[in-house]
């Protein structure tokens, strides 16, 4: 099963105190350490693993500059067969943008299933893949917790709410997005993505693409960024045990892990 | 005069979601701005009867009724509302951005031609024009986004971000919709529901979790937070002294050498919030922290602290909950 | 031809030979069999310090100064390996006189030839009566070392040990008796009265027979020396010569390559993946059972045993590379041969390699093991993330750089000078990521840069420059990661000048000093203060409080680097406590769970090491703890608490100690 992975390379920024920028459109970068976004983390460990059972080519596709061809390097360790890199220079691309440069490539590639992460660590936008589907015009699947490979076609576990699971069959070719949790993806040591030099990684400009010339305007654009209005630690509740009861229920109501 | 505000409704085994209420009401509060109507789509199988649970909530229902229907299907609904905005002419769409919205919206941003913004927590009219407020690292960040310039504005919004208020009592009227809409061949289609049970559990896939720690003092004491635990529909987790007494098994272990977990909330109690511990929670969505010691390292990460003694608020949840 | 009045033996000399050259040929085959994975397994430099090496040897080979460590078996074993030196000699004179040649007399009692008749029968006396000794003692004690060894092979030999002690004095004694030959040795004195009533033929028959059968065991005896555990006659010294000598330090990944990515695999994947050393060790196990007798792991019943270990793979060996079968595959070690666990188990404290009387390694060839996993993919996913956060961030925690110095907020009225490249300073304190990131051990932290602010030390510590030393992922066996540590970190080392390195931690302390190459001194801050009390630069104003102290030795600064009297020192002689040791203390200390692994893997286990510890220090009445590592002083604190002995017993790191006092 031929199968091609779109990952984005993102800030890590778990414990970072964030930062915005001079121009309030992005986070100040400097300083901040880089990783493979974790839904695509997943997807590429669904991947290989399908792969090792079937047999098959993993390609994986991103679009970014040099300093991003490390999580390629990295998903070639981890046992992807050839990497492409789109240079999309300086421009700033949203989610409809990359959709559409990801088709041009994708398209030529052969393939039976694309996977990509449910959404991207930084941007939490959940688009790309299920915009990609669409341009190829293939059946698709969002927040996919198991695959499982039939005869024809796959059957597919989403994720719903509240521990809920919807099962359905899906026919390929086709792209799912994956959510986290779906395998344990390998580790790979910094001695084997040194070793993954070796392999393929191919650099496209955007030029060769030839996209039309509508096809880089972003339909979204950030305006700014702020921070949340409230910062700090715990907002104490207090009262007597019932008025603080009935404080969490309603907490927990909202967030909806109870209804 | 600006369009129409649609907002399409997500059921689920014979009941409205939630997060439809919400985007209900964020359509009928920019309605009154725009001064145009705000027009809930309802697509289900014939005889549902779901649009009873609407009415009052927006103007208009747009009710699509056919067979098959009761499920919800990406391509389906990307089908119906292709037409749909092509014949209303909407000034904005919205749509719940849920796992099924997720397969949808962007599906249809791509094949309607418009623009689309996701998982929105907020949207605003700036001189007429809508604006996206998101959440970006997980939250830390806020961001406000434009859309190029459309007659039809696409737009998700997360679950739980839009206060809803009463129903605003409109006299909605239902409507059907004439159009004919050609269903393609699906590539998708749905088999069963699964309820994916507890029994030998994954704390690290849970959605809530009511985890304890060494503020337990007891071993029996366990089980009324058990069935605390049973009653609100949560996974019972546990910080490291507790397993390492044999009070509870590994798997209910959260913490660096335990299990990551990333709930959508954390209900700890007892739980001083040592490194080690806390390391296990960070990437969860709320955290609530029940301590009697009001200087407990955990309420210097959680989200919500209550600094009493974790057995009177367990009995008073009980007592709230009843039953 | 015999010696001049030698008594002529019935068995002709050419049949001597033919047994003699059999005999020799099997086993110069055997030998030659065994040499074979040696040649093909990995390079090992130790043809170095050879000064050090030869004093090694007659320290540790000859006068085997670990053996006694366990008395009895000590003593026994001492006096069989000098009956063996001495009664070389005598094996020689006998294969000389049965093949006929004359120039050495087994019989003679002329000069030093009397001495030595003596000396060789005293050393025969007490080697048969150690070897009943060592028989009975095992069949009726069995000591718990021993279980899992070869039990009949041990009894084998000490029976042929015995039964050659009986055959020479019969052979001798008879001789004597034989030839009126004025001589008394013990043997004869006892024997006396049962030859007086021989006849001289009977006397021949005895003395002939008991030639015979004396050379047939010896050669026998020989034989089976490379295919049992008594191989060690032959490779301990040679494995006791070859030693490590590098202590503290892990091997490199592979000995001779520099560029690790030319390599298929990292670690060890089959048995001729471990160096030739490695394979000496296999052969010169001995079967003790002393390493597996103190291992912290065996004795809290993880799955790692050091001497099963090393004989499974023994037994993997000579399954691979056999004498007398056919060859069988050679199928993956790790997962197969040696359970994962067994891997995971070591928190590479060293207890084994300080008993072991042969000097057989295990650390390295645990972290080998490890290495294969981890490139594998198949280590605890635990790992993972800490993996990538130390790749990221220098920490294992994830925490950004700039945080490292947050720990420095706690500091009230001190101000610590953060380094920048291109600066200069006295001191370079490395404080490393625990220190820096767990609140806990930010504590220890505060009090060293206390201290050093008090002594008005020159110090400055790196902050954001520096990254986590690599301690504990070189030894869970990411040597890649490692590297890039250790790369980072000495970039920024040459970019800042400083006289030298103190360390908050032993880890940290143990891998600067043995895994990087600097040149500067690295200290852990207890050598440091000590300096500083004793050169005035800091005093004591208070009093420790009131107590029974005791001291556990952290394994990183004591057993690996030998530090354990700076510690006592400030303790007992600056601070005025007065200590009460553990049985268990300094090179014996019992280590307290690790620094590494534990963090982050649950190994399966009876009992957790630091509550056996807390158990120690129980047993001789302490109710303070004090101890220098920041990862023993969380392990026992937790162990406390889960004991429920909070307000019996209190944990105390020295450095806090010694602040509380200045």
């Amino acid at each position: 099963m031929d199968i091609v992975v779109c990952i984005k390379r993102v800030p890590f920024t778990q414990e970072v105190d964030l930062e915005i920028d001079s121009g309030q459109r992005d986070i100040v970068k400097d300083g901040l350490a880089f990783v493979l976004n974790e839904w695509d983390n997943y997807a590429l460990e669904e991947a290989i693993s399908l792969k090792e059972r079937l047999g098959g080519q993993v390609t994986v596709v991103s679009v970014g500059s040099e300093e991003d061809e490390e999580v390629l390097r990295r998903a070639l360790a981890m046992g992807a067969d050839r990497a492409i890199r789109v240079d999309a220079g300086n421009r700033t691309l949203d989610v409809r943008c990359i959709s559409r440069i990801l088709a041009k490539v994708v398209k030529d590639l052969p393939f039976d299933l694309i996977l990509t992460g449910a959404q991207a660590d930084d941007t939490n936008e959940g688009c790309v893949g299920v915009m990609l589907a669409e341009e190829l015009g293939l059946p698709h699947a969002s927040v996919v917790k198991g695959v499982e490979v039939l005869d024809k076609g796959l059957r597919i576990r989403v994720e719903l709410e509240g521990g809920t699971e919807e099962i359905s069959l899906i026919k390929l070719p086709a792209l799912l997005t994956i959510q986290t949790g779906i395998n344990e993806p390998r580790y790979v040591s910094v001695m084997g993505i040194r070793k993954a030099a070796k392999k393929e990684l191919k650099v496209l400009a955007l030029e060769e693409l030839r996209l039309g010339s509508g096809s880089l305007e972003p339909d979204s654009s950030v305006e700014r960024l702020f921070f949340p209005p409230e910062q700090g630690g715990a907002q104490m509740l207090t009262g007597d045990p019932a008025t603080i009861a009935e404080r969490i229920l309603k907490i927990l109501k909202e967030k909806g892990v109870i209804q | 005069m600006k369009g129409p505000i649609l907002a399409l409704a997500e059921h689920r085994k014979g009941e409205i979601r939630d997060i439809t209420y919400e985007i209900l009401a964020k359509a009928d509060q920019l309605s009154v701005k725009t001064g145009s109507d705000s027009i809930c789509i309802l697509i289900e199988a014939p005889g549902q009867g779901l649009q009873e649970g609407l009415k009052g909530w927006a103007k208009k229902i747009l009710l699509i009724e056919a067979k098959g229907l009761e499920v919800f299907n990406s391509e389906v609904y990307k089908a119906y509302l292709l037409e749909i905005t092509k014949a209303l002419k909407p000034f904005l769409v919205f749509l719940p951005h849920t796992p099924w919205g997720m397969d949808l919206a962007p599906a249809l941003s791509v094949k309607a031609g418009l623009p689309l913004v996701s998982d929105c927590v907020d949207i605003i009219l700036e001189d007429g024009n809508p604006k996206a407020i998101r959440q970006i690292y997980g939250g830390k960040l806020y961001s406000q986004v434009s859309f190029k310039p459309s007659s039809t504005y696409l737009a998700s919004i997360r679950p739980g971000s839009i206060q809803v208020e009463a129903n605003p009592g409109h006299d909605t009227v239902i409507q059907g919709f004439d159009t004919p809409v050609s269903i393609p061949p699906l590539g998708k289609t749905f088999e069963e529901f699964v309820e994916t049970g507890q029994g030998d559990v994954d704390i690290s896939q849970a959605p809530f979790l009511i985890s304890i720690g060494r503020g337990i003092g007891d071993q029996e004491r366990i089980e009324e937070v058990r069935e605390l635990t049973e009653k609100l529909g949560a996974v019972l987790s546990c910080s490291r002294p507790i397993v390492d007494k044999n009070w509870l098994p590994k798997y209910h272990q959260v913490g660096t050498s335990g299990k990551t977990v990333k709930p959508k909330v954390y209900l700890a109690l007892g739980i001083s919030g040592a490194f080690q511990h806390v390391a296990g929670i960070k990437g969860s969505g709320t955290i609530i922290a029940v301590n009697k010691d009001k200087k407990a390292p955990i309420f210097r990460v959680a989200h919500f602290g209550v600094a009493e003694d974790l057995f009177r608020i367990v009995s008073a949840l009980k007592e709230k909950i009843g039953g | 031809m015999y010696p001049k009045g030698a008594e002529v033996l019935f068995i002709p000399h050419w049949i001597f030979l033919m047994i003699s050259l059999l005999s020799l040929g099997f086993f110069l085959r055997t030998i030659q069999k065994r040499i074979v994975p040696l040649r093909q397994a990995q390079k090992d430099p130790r043809f170095n310090h050879w000064r050090l090496r030869i004093l090694g040897l007659l320290k540790d080979g000859f006068l085997q100064i670990r053996q006694p460590r366990y008395p009895f078996s000590g003593v026994v074993h001492l006096v069989i390996f000098w009956g063996f030196v001495v009664l070389g000699l005598r094996s020689l004179q006998l294969i000389f006189y049965g093949l006929g040649i004359p120039f050495i007399n087994p019989f003679s009692t002329e000069g030093i030839w009397h001495f030595y008749a003596q000396l060789k029968d005293i050393f025969e006396v007490l080697v048969l009566i150690a070897c009943v000794l060592s028989i009975i003692r095992r069949a009726v004690l069995m000591p718990s070392r021993y279980k899992g060894s070869h039990q009949f092979e041990a009894y084998l030999v000490l029976s042929l040990i015995s039964f050659l002690m009986i055959t020479d004095i019969a052979l001798d004694v008879s001789h004597f008796a034989l030839k009126n030959t004025p001589i008394e040795t013990i043997s004869s004195k006892i024997t006396a009265g049962l030859f007086k009533a021989f006849s001289a033929s009977q006397l021949r028959s005895v003395f002939n027979i008991s030639f015979l059968l004396h050379l047939l065991t010896f050669f026998v005896f020989l034989n089976i020396l490379p295919v049992s555990k008594h191989f060690h006659i032959i490779t301990a010294l040679p494995n006791v010569f070859f030693k490590k000598l590098a202590k503290g330090s892990i091997k490199p990944a592979r000995y001779g390559i520099e560029e690790l990515e030319d390599l298929e695999y990292l670690g060890i994947r089959k048995i001729t993946d471990f160096t030739w050393k490695h394979i000496l060790d296999f052969y010169s196990c001995t079967e003790c059972g002393r390493c597996s007798d103190n291992c912290p792991a065996n004795l809290s019943g993880r799955a790692l045993s050091p001497k099963i270990l090393t004989l499974k793979l023994r037994e993997h060996l000579y399954s691979t590379y056999p004498v007398f079968r056919r060859p069988t595959q050679d199928s993956q070690i790790v997962g197969e041969i040696v359970g994962e666990e067994e891997i995971w188990s070591c928190t590479t404290c060293g207890a084994c390699e300080r008993e072991c009387p042969v000097f057989i390694e295990y650390i390295d060839k645990i972290v080998d093991m490890r290495r294969y996993l981890v490139e594998q993919g198949e280590n605890p996913s635990t790992f993972n993330q800490v993996f990538l956060n130390m790749e990221k961030t220098g920490n294992p925690f994830g925490r950004p750089g700039q945080k490292r110095t947050e720990w420095l907020l706690n500091l009230e009225g001190i101000q610590v000078r953060i380094l920048k490249k291109g600066e200069e300073v006295d001191t370079l304190f490395f404080v490393d990521s625990y220190p820096s990131f767990d609140p806990r051990s930010q504590l220890i932290a505060s009090a060293v840069a206390k201290g050093l602010s008090m002594a008005q030390v020159d110090f400055g510590i790196l902050g954001p420059l520096e990254r986590d030393s690599g301690h504990q992922v070189r030894r869970m066996g990411e040597e890649g990661l490692f590297q890039l540590l250790k790369e980072q970190n000495q970039k920024t080392f040459e970019a800042i000048r400083f006289q030298r390195i103190v360390t908050t931690d032993p880890h940290s302390f143990n891998t600067l000093k043995n895994d990087y190459q600097l040149k500067v001194p690295v200290y852990h801050y207890s050598e440091y203060f000590l300096e500083l009390f004793k050169t005035g630069r800091l005093s004591k104003k208070g009093v420790p409080k009131g107590g029974r102290y005791t001291y556990h030795d952290p394994c990183y600064l004591g057993r690996h680097n030998g530090i354990y009297e700076a510690p006592r020192e400030i303790l007992e002689e600056i601070l005025g406590v007065k200590l009460v040791e553990m049985k268990r203390s300094r090179e014996k200390s019992f280590c307290c769970g690790g620094a590494d692994v534990s963090l982050w893997h649950e190994v399966k286990e009876e009992e957790r090491m630091a509550q056996k510890r807390i158990g120690m220090a129980l047993e001789v009445g302490a109710d303070r703890i004090v101890t220098a590592c920041p990862f023993c002083l969380m392990h026992l604190e937790d162990a406390i608490k889960t004991m429920g002995l909070e307000g019996k017993i209190q944990v105390l790191d020295l450095m806090e100690l010694i602040i509380s006092v200045c």
